[in-house]
């Protein structure tokens, strides 16, 4: 499904390259449930960032279900993102001004899905997510845990083939983070969704099927 | 110098509570080196505001040398905080404006030290830090290693007893991480009390003690050799 | 998507209750503000364009050179319009209007004064002024027929049915009711109740056929292919064929189009007019509206550090950048929508008062479809303007950069935005320093000593039998305790009706082309007006009789002619001989802004239009004017006792001056009201851009008070800047201004401090609400999303 070779990433400080990502070759295969660990600074969220399309590198080729990413126009990228690809947050990034139901339907107001079936589609989401009874509350009347489940349910609400997430249960207390990885774990065994999670805790880190570490931009490859 | 009993803090929405600390008990005794880790949202960021005087808990007790600082007013605070601590953020927080120099004197400034005072320290600090030659430079033209340097040299500018220090390698790769951590260290050794939050078992390794924290609560605490 | 759009943008108007209220009712100001000036505008240009013929119309000019200045007027001889309709070819009919008065109408018992001209009987053919009832080209042929309005009709009879009726003119004559006019539009020359043909003039003696008599106005309608050029070499040449006393004078053909807007000459060349504030209110227009623009795009944008996140969110959602740029737009034409709204009722609001100030009787055109299309286009317009930046500068945020809050830089728009606030606070200091000068100089001139006593001071016009039986007026006055002393004058004390160069006495100089002031008293005049003799006496007839030849001077006149002993001396005005009494102190009888001229008074042989009236002020003045009005009424039964008082009529000197005060006022409020609404946006974007800084800055030891005065030092630079750049400017322009008054203040150095202190204070005051609340903001909010 996913395939890197070669992907160099940096920015320029003090007249120096500061490599973000260096050489960083990954393949990802459909269904695959991926832990990305590594300290702060390693290059967990550029590289997360790169396979979610939402930032380019500098350098190498990048490869989705068969499509040159590397070589595509914004435009392109977007399309193919916007049909595959949902995102989950550590912050949750809600939009503080709409409502849950509102949050979870924004999606699919860019894929221009009729009025009708967005009705059906969120209404499905919410039950699924047993969150029916605060659909129509907004994001800051909620726990932490409860807008996490917003934010899955808003990156899921398009039926994307790849769920990335980026510490996803970083805001949250253990409990509740357990939670969201067993929802996780749900979701990639039954709905068959491939998912990419960058990660702080070995934990968490363990309900993958494998560790990525990444030091320094690379991937560390276990010896 | 830090004894913290039954603290607690809490960050209420409209609808919900989240508990930040759970009645946390912490002691710091002078010229000790802590490292306190956890997951993220473990509320150890929390524990740090607090700890420099930059917010202030809904309940416990909080003795700063003895003197409880828990109730104190912003502006006490504020007097406390300039004199007696110095912070180090993970992304430097430089002044973009300033050069070097001037970033460094800033706390120079704030506590009111003569010009001719202030060049005299800040020359010997940068030295110290071996940054002086690019003291006319400004944030933007330095590399991350260099950068967290002078937020190091900015934090010690005032002579502090305790450094207070955030994830202070997280932005920095393994070898500029490695090359601050030093410089922590040499200070400790010199007599300044830190403490220090990060997520890297490595950097933790530098201090004499690991305070795991874990919901708010001390989980476990790991005395090193 | 449209929906979802517009509940997003109502909920953030919502939430942010105050900056959408700034921003709305800035946007609001700018555009009502934008609105009045166009009315304004339309109005001038409108200015007789109902007129049919408009384009082939003229009024006939005057060219000449006095003292070697040229002076182009457009009072010209009754008998040109005979020679025009002779001489030029191109010419397809002339008509002329004599100066409008004001006449008595009569019905039965109603007697109602109406203002109106004579003129003659081509004038309803030329001008569009359409008859409701009546034929346009014989109404006015009949001499003994009057076109009224619809309105006088009205007032007179009760009804608009009214032709073929008959009114008595002046308690003198019959007139028959031969056409009811239309009300003229109010932006016409020309605004009448009624019309008297040509031919009663005739009658009544006052048509002459002298070249020198320049008393009334000569319009022309050119044949529909004519060469104006042609007539006009024609028109060059006319006056020195027919009048041998005055043959160096030249006339011209104006067009219509220019009457308006250009008809100001200088040294017989046009030099403007009201063009020339039509273009400079376009202009402030056209600026206000788009400085209220740009200010709600920095309001806008200072928002856009929270509306980022957002913005990311909507991109990692899908959202192409098209789908921002049309939310983002959307929300700003909506809130330019409200503002246009609330901009349509601030104008209803203050229309009354514009009216007032602007002496116009304009009104919003509710009823026309092409008002609204205007008002939606440019709400549309405003809306895209206003929104066009902060729509593109947010949606091309990269999510990445702005969900870890990385995207800060943006320095380079600062600068863009230091040079608008420089330029809004320049010119609001310009305004400033220009509303205290011009108000400075208002007061300057009205403290100015007059030279007469107006307390108490009243003035009747002489109408039907008042001057018949103003003898005995004079004595009921007197002896009833209304009047302390009356005199009978040319004009008011306030007016200046009649100069000449033409005086002439012993030793005076061939060169000498010093031009006096011509009035004339029956007696009494030191007593009734005050004045203060320096030498003789007052006029005295019934010690004097010889006093009807009798003539004051001021010391104006005196020292103008030269005289040691002037007692008793012969002075001549044309083919009369007067000799002196008395010299008083000079009183202004123009303009309060002039030096007095020199003057002379001439006795009771002159002729007479005024009573000027003394009222003792041992009686109340409502129990003096009583009386008044019973011995008028008594002595003069056909008309109605009109009266003036003279310190009312001395203020309306003022009005020009006052309104250009009230004017630069309003502006000066609104430019200063705008430029806060700018320098409000500026600091918000800055203490937004350096809320990291500020924290730092707190972390490290800063006091709230360090941090308040660090960002409004920057703030205060600029207000320096602009004080800088608009002082020099206002001096420059008052200075300019104040040449136009001989008898000016001084533009003095307190104004300029007390300008600067002003808007420096103004200046604090907006941006220390955004500084002090930046200061007071716990540092730990603004470095957590590091």
């Amino acid at each position: 499904m996913i395939k890197l070779e070669h992907i160099s990433k940096w920015v320029t400080n003090g007249g120096a390259r500061v490599f973000l990502l260096k050489d960083v070759n990954l393949q990802i295969a459909e269904g695959e449930f991926v832990s990305i660990m590594g300290p702060s600074g390693s290059g967990k969220s550029t590289l997360l960032n790169v396979i979610g399309m939402l930032d380019d590198a500098n350098e190498g080729k990048y490869e989705f279900l068969h499509e040159q990413v590397h070589l595509m126009k914004e435009k392109q990228r977007s399309q193919l993102y916007k049909q595959y690809i949902g995102f989950v947050f550590q912050a949750y990034h809600l939009i503080d001004e709409l409502t849950v139901y509102e949050n979870i339907e924004t999606p699919l107001l860019y894929h221009d899905t009729k009025s009708a079936e967005r009705k059906a589609l969120v209404g499905d989401m919410l039950d699924r997510f047993q969150i029916v009874g605060k659909k129509d509350l907004f994001p800051s009347q909620l726990s932490g845990g409860q807008q996490q489940l917003v934010g899955i349910a808003r990156a899921l609400i398009s039926k994307p083939k790849l769920l990335l997430a980026d510490e996803p249960t970083g805001n949250l207390n253990s409990k509740q983070g357990e939670e969201i990885m067993e929802l996780f774990k749900k979701l990639n065994e039954e709905d068959g969704v491939t998912i990419v999670q960058v990660t702080h805790s070995e934990k968490n880190a363990a309900y993958g099927h494998r560790i990525i570490n990444l030091l320094d931009g690379r991937i560390e490859h276990p010896h | 110098m830090i004894k913290i009993t039954d603290l607690e803090k809490y960050y209420r929405t409209e609808e919900v509570e989240t508990v930040a600390l759970n009645k946390l008990s912490i002691e710091v005794k002078e010229g000790e080196f802590v490292a306190v880790m956890g997951p993220s949202g473990c509320g150890k960021s929390t524990l740090l505001n607090i700890l420099g005087l930059l917010d202030d808990p809904d309940a416990g007790s909080f003795l700063f040398n003895g003197i409880e600082v828990a109730k104190f007013n912003e502006r006490k605070r504020a007097d406390l905080r300039k004199h007696n601590i110095g912070f180090v953020f993970q992304s430097f927080n430089l002044i973009d404006e300033l050069t070097v120099f001037e970033n460094v004197e800033l706390p120079l400034i704030y506590t009111g030290v003569k010009a001719a005072e202030r060049k005299k320290i800040v020359e010997e600090v940068l030295d110290k830090m071996v940054i002086m030659h690019r003291r006319n430079h400004y944030p933007q033209q330095l590399s991350g290693g260099q950068q967290q340097r002078v937020a190091v040299a900015r934090a010690v500018v005032n002579n502090p007893k305790l450094i207070l220090a955030d994830e202070p390698t997280g932005n920095l790769d393994s070898s500029n991480g490695n090359e601050v951590m030093q410089l922590l260290t040499d200070l400790n050794e010199q007599g300044t009390t830190i403490v220090m939050v990060t997520h890297s078992e490595h950097d933790a390794r530098y201090s004499h003690r690991i305070i795991r924290m874990l919901d708010g609560q001390t989980v476990m605490e790991n005395i090193m050799v | 998507m449209l929906f979802n759009y517009l509940k997003i943008g109502c909920r953030n108007l919502l939430k942010n209750k105050g900056f959408s209220a700034i921003n709305i009712t800035g946007l609001a100001i700018g555009m009502a503000s934008a609105i009045l000036i166009f009315l304004w505008i339309y109005d001038e240009v409108t200015y007789e364009q109902f007129h049919e013929k408009k384009d082939r119309i003229y009024e006939a000019w005057n060219l000449a050179s006095f003292s070697g200045e040229l002076h182009a007027w457009n009072t010209t001889p009754k008998v040109l319009a005979a020679a025009i309709q002779k001489d030029l070819p191109e010419v397809e009919t002339t008509t002329r209007a004599a100066w409008p008065q004001r006449i008595q109408f009569a019905v039965g018992e109603k007697k109602i004064n109406a203002s109106g001209q004579t003129v003659d009987s081509t004038f309803l053919q030329v001008f569009s002024f359409p008859l409701l009832k009546g034929d346009p080209v014989t109404a006015l042929m009949d001499p003994l027929g009057v076109v009224v309005t619809e309105d006088l009709g009205r007032s007179l009879f009760g009804s608009t049915d009214v032709l073929g009726k008959t009114v008595r003119i002046d308690n003198r004559k019959e007139k028959k009711i031969t056409g009811v006019a239309a009300t003229p539009p109010a932006n016409s020359r020309f605004q009448f109740e009624y019309l008297l043909p040509w031919a009663d003039l005739r009658t009544d003696g006052d048509d002459d056929a002298y070249w020198g008599n320049n008393s009334v106005r000569n319009y022309v309608l050119l044949k529909a292919n004519a060469s104006p050029a042609s007539a006009n070499a024609k028109m060059k040449v006319l006056k020195p064929r027919y009048d041998k006393e005055d043959p160096n004078w030249q006339m011209f053909l104006y067009p219509m189009s220019r009457w308006r807007l250009y008809s100001s000459f200088e040294s017989g060349k046009e030099t403007g007019g009201i063009i020339v504030y039509v273009r400079i209110f376009a202009t402030i227009a056209i600026l206000i509206l788009l400085i209220a623009c740009i200010n709600f795009m920095n309001l806008s944008t200072a928002r856009s550090e929270k509306r980022a996140k957002e913005v990311g969110i909507r991109k990692v959602a899908g959202a192409l950048r098209g789908h921002l740029v049309g939310q983002f737009l959307g929300e700003s034409v909506m809130i330019a929508f409200i503002a246009g709204l609330l901009a349509v009722l601030i104008v209803v609001l203050s229309l009354p008062g514009f009216n007032r100030l602007a002496e116009k009787t304009m009104r919003l055109p509710f009823g026309e479809p092409a008002f609204w299309l205007l008002l939606l286009g440019t709400i549309v317009l405003t809306g895209v303007v206003a929104g066009s930046y902060p729509a593109f500068y947010l949606s091309s945020f990269r999510p990445v950069s702005v969900l870890k809050g990385t995207f800060r830089k943006i320095n380079a728009l600062i600068t863009p935005r230091k040079l608008l606030v420089i330029t809004q606070f320049s010119v609001a200091i310009m305004l400033i320093l220009s509303t205290i000068v011009i108000r400075k100089q208002l007061q300057y001139a009205q403290e100015r000593q007059t030279g007469y006593d107006k307390a108490g001071l009243t003035y009747m016009f002489m109408t039907g039998d008042m001057d018949k039986n103003y003898l005995l007026i004079r004595q009921e006055l007197l002896q009833s305790g209304a009047a302390a002393s009356v005199t009978k004058t040319s004009s008011p004390l306030t007016q200046n009706w009649s100069d000449t160069w033409g005086i002439f006495w012993d030793g005076k100089s061939p060169d000498d082309k010093t031009d006096f002031d011509r009035f004339s008293a029956d007696e009494n005049l030191a007593v009734t007006a005050g004045l203060t003799m320096v030498m003789g006496r007052d006029f005295d007839l019934s010690k004097y009789p010889t006093d009807s030849t009798a003539m004051l001077l001021n010391e104006s006149a005196l020292k103008t002619m030269g005289f040691k002993d002037p007692l008793g001396r012969i002075v001549k005005d044309g083919d009369m001989e007067f000799h002196i009494v008395g010299v008083f102190k000079d009183f202004i009888l123009g303009s309060p802004y002039y030096p007095t001229k020199p003057m002379v008074v001439e006795g009771a042989k002159r002729w007479f239009n005024v009573i000027h009236v003394k009222l003792n002020n041992k009686n109340s003045v409502a129990a003096s004017l009583k009386k008044m009005e019973a011995i008028c009424k008594k002595y003069n039964p056909q008309f109605p006792f009109e009266y003036h008082f003279t310190d009312e009529e001395y203020d309306k000197k003022f009005a020009n001056e006052q309104r250009i005060a009230t004017l630069s006022a309003y502006f000066a409020a609104l430019t200063i009201f705008i430029s806060c609404l700018g320098l409000f946006g500026l600091a918000a974007y800055m203490t937004a851009t350096r809320v990291k800084e500020i924290g730092v800055r707190k972390v490290l030891g800063a006091s709230v008070s360090s941090i308040t005065s660090l960002l409004t030092k920057d703030f205060l630079k600029l207000i320096g800047i602009s004080f800088l750049i608009g002082a020099p400017i206002a001096w420059y322009c008052m200075h300019h201004w104040l040449q136009s008054y001989p008898y000016r203040t001084a533009i003095e150095w307190w104004l300029f401090a007390l300008t600067g202190l002003l808007t420096a204070a103004i200046a604090i005051a907006t941006v220390g609400y955004n500084a002090i609340k930046a200061a007071l903001a716990n540092p730990v909010k603004s470095l957590r999303s590091e």
